[in-house]
């Protein structure tokens, strides 16, 4: 092996550890910085069916997010992210309109979720949910 | 490579960096006869860099509170993905880094280095020891475990003996009559911004020194031994002939560093906890002193000092005395010999000095 050959085989080589070295120390530091959220899978919600009137709307963490559960006036649930689809603020249950509002930027959902107002692009995802025992389970 | 090149040019263009970049690294010469001690600076740089970095990472989780200190470090130690390898970096970092303090402190001791035109530069040094303890001290409560509050308990409590303003400094130190969330508070914001921009100050007025003054000549491997400077005019020390800090050093100071943070991960890894009582990981009781409560161990010394006095503010002024001639020495040790084996009464004074240091904190430590 030439001179060159040797200096460059060398330096490949001590590229190769420090991309080692700098991977052993950047690895844990990324772990330690990531979200945690990110790192646990969305457990279930578990809320006495009581708890939520007609007409009414709970809302609660999911999933490391917003969550929103809505009985409408004909008895019916719905399950929905409470998270504004337009640029992530939380909505807000009205009432007397039966709908939601974000407060952000005037977006309207209608209480399934549907855009019915506003720059909001698209509806509020569903979350899936069952009812048993008197007992709503989200997720 | 064309492009980087183009950016260097760019910008050696405006800012003259290659003219910078030779005079401070392949045109900086050391003394031929240099040895590996002069890179503990170097390794002390780089100790104190990742204090930092591993502090600032703790920040991100730790919660300043006293109901809520211990179990955020303990969500530290045990929850966040790699939180424990942060954690004890700064912990067992921060013991290592007195370590190589005080391995730097008594290399220079020996080597004469203190002496003139260097009289500030050991200052400073000793301003930074003193600031590095301080630090060390604050950083000791944070976790708020029982160690943590009664060791911050015992050291608050000896400023006491200091006559008349003594009762007062205690309760002004801990923001009350006992150590309690006040306490944290205070000590929280010297750990993480007081005392660190102190630190960081006194490491550019330390740096600033060397480089006006110049690396000094080891009193070892050469004809000469003495100091050659009269004190008639301002005068740099350069070493014509001497090694290029870039690249010849620079990897003797890797080389030490490498084997600084090889100590530091045997530690880690082999004997993470070496440095923690068992009362490290037990919450702060205020109700409840631990028996055998015991500080660092380079408190050890000073801690066995007011054991054996009875007299509290003796013991006291004993170690403010001792601090005080350690800070004066290059005032009162003038002579301008620097080989270790040509100052016999320093050699005696300073390994005896040493020797009850030892003696005292491994008296400490059986106590």
């Amino acid at each position: 092996m030439d001179h060159s050959g040797r200096r460059t085989f060398l330096g490949i080589c001590l590229a190769g550890l420090g991309a080692l070295a700098a991977a052993a120390v950047g690895w844990p530091v990324f772990r330690y910085l990531a979200p945690s959220s990110s790192r646990e899978a969305a457990g279930k919600v578990v809320i006495p069916e009581k708890e939520i009137a007609e007409g009414e709307a709970k809302f609660f963490e999911y999933a490391g997010s917003s969550a929103v559960l809505v009985r409408k006036k004909d008895g019916s649930l719905v399950a929905l992210s409470a998270v504004c689809t337009h640029l992530g603020c939380i909505v807000q249950w009205q009432k007397d309109k039966q709908d939601f509002l974000c407060p952000c930027h005037a977006g309207h959902y209608s209480a399934d979720g549907i855009v019915t107002a506003g720059p909001p692009p698209r509806p509020l995802p569903k979350i899936p949910f069952s009812v048993a025992g008197g007992n709503i389970t989200v997720g | 490579m064309k492009p980087l090149k183009m950016i260097a040019d760019w910008i050696d263009l405006r800012i003259g960096a290659r003219d910078i970049l030779k005079k401070e690294l392949t045109g900086y010469l050391l003394p031929r006869n240099i040895n590996a001690w002069y890179s503990l600076g170097s390794v002390l740089l780089f100790a104190f860099a990742l204090q930092v970095l591993s502090g600032i990472l703790l920040l991100i989780y730790y919660v300043p509170d006293a109901d809520k200190a211990f179990k955020s470090v303990s969500h530290i130690m045990n929850e966040v993905p790699f939180g424990w390898l942060i954690r004890m970096c700064h912990a067992v970092g921060s013991n290592m880094m007195v370590l190589a303090l005080l391995l730097h402190m008594l290399s220079v001791l020996f080597m004469g280095s203190y002496k003139r035109p260097r009289e500030l530069n050991w200052l400073t040094g000793f301003i930074l020891f003193t600031l590095v303890q301080g630090i060390s001290l604050t950083g000791y409560l944070l976790p708020w475990s029982q160690l943590s509050f009664w060791a911050t308990t015992v050291a608050t409590n000896s400023a006491n003996a200091i006559p008349v303003i003594g009762p007062y400094l205690v309760e002004f130190l801990r923001g009350g009559v006992l150590v309690g969330p006040p306490t944290l508070g205070r000590f929280f914001a010297l750990h993480v911004a007081v005392i660190p921009a102190g630190i960081a100050a006194l490491i550019g007025a330390h740096l600033f020194l060397l480089k006006r003054t110049g690396v000094s000549t080891p009193p070892f491997g050469q004809q000469q031994t003495s100091n050659p400077w009269h004190g008639d005019s301002y005068h740099y020390e350069d070493h014509p002939g001497g090694i290029p800090f870039f690249p010849d050093y620079s990897l003797e100071d890797l080389r030490a560093i490498a084997i600084y943070m090889a100590c530091l991960l045997a530690v880690l890894f082999f004997d993470p906890y070496l440095f923690f009582p068992k009362d490290a990981f037990i919450p702060a009781n205020p109700f409840v002193t631990p028996s055998h409560i015991k500080p660092e161990w380079y408190f050890l010394a000073n801690y066995q000092t007011l054991k054996i006095f009875p007299n509290e503010l003796i013991g006291l002024s004993l170690q403010g005395a001792a601090m005080t001639f350690l800070a004066l020495l290059p005032f009162i040790d003038r002579g301008p010999e620097r080989h270790p084996l040509k100052r016999p009464l320093f050699l005696a004074c300073s390994i005896g000095g040493l020797l009850l240091w030892i003696g005292l904190s491994i008296w400490g430590h059986f106590s």
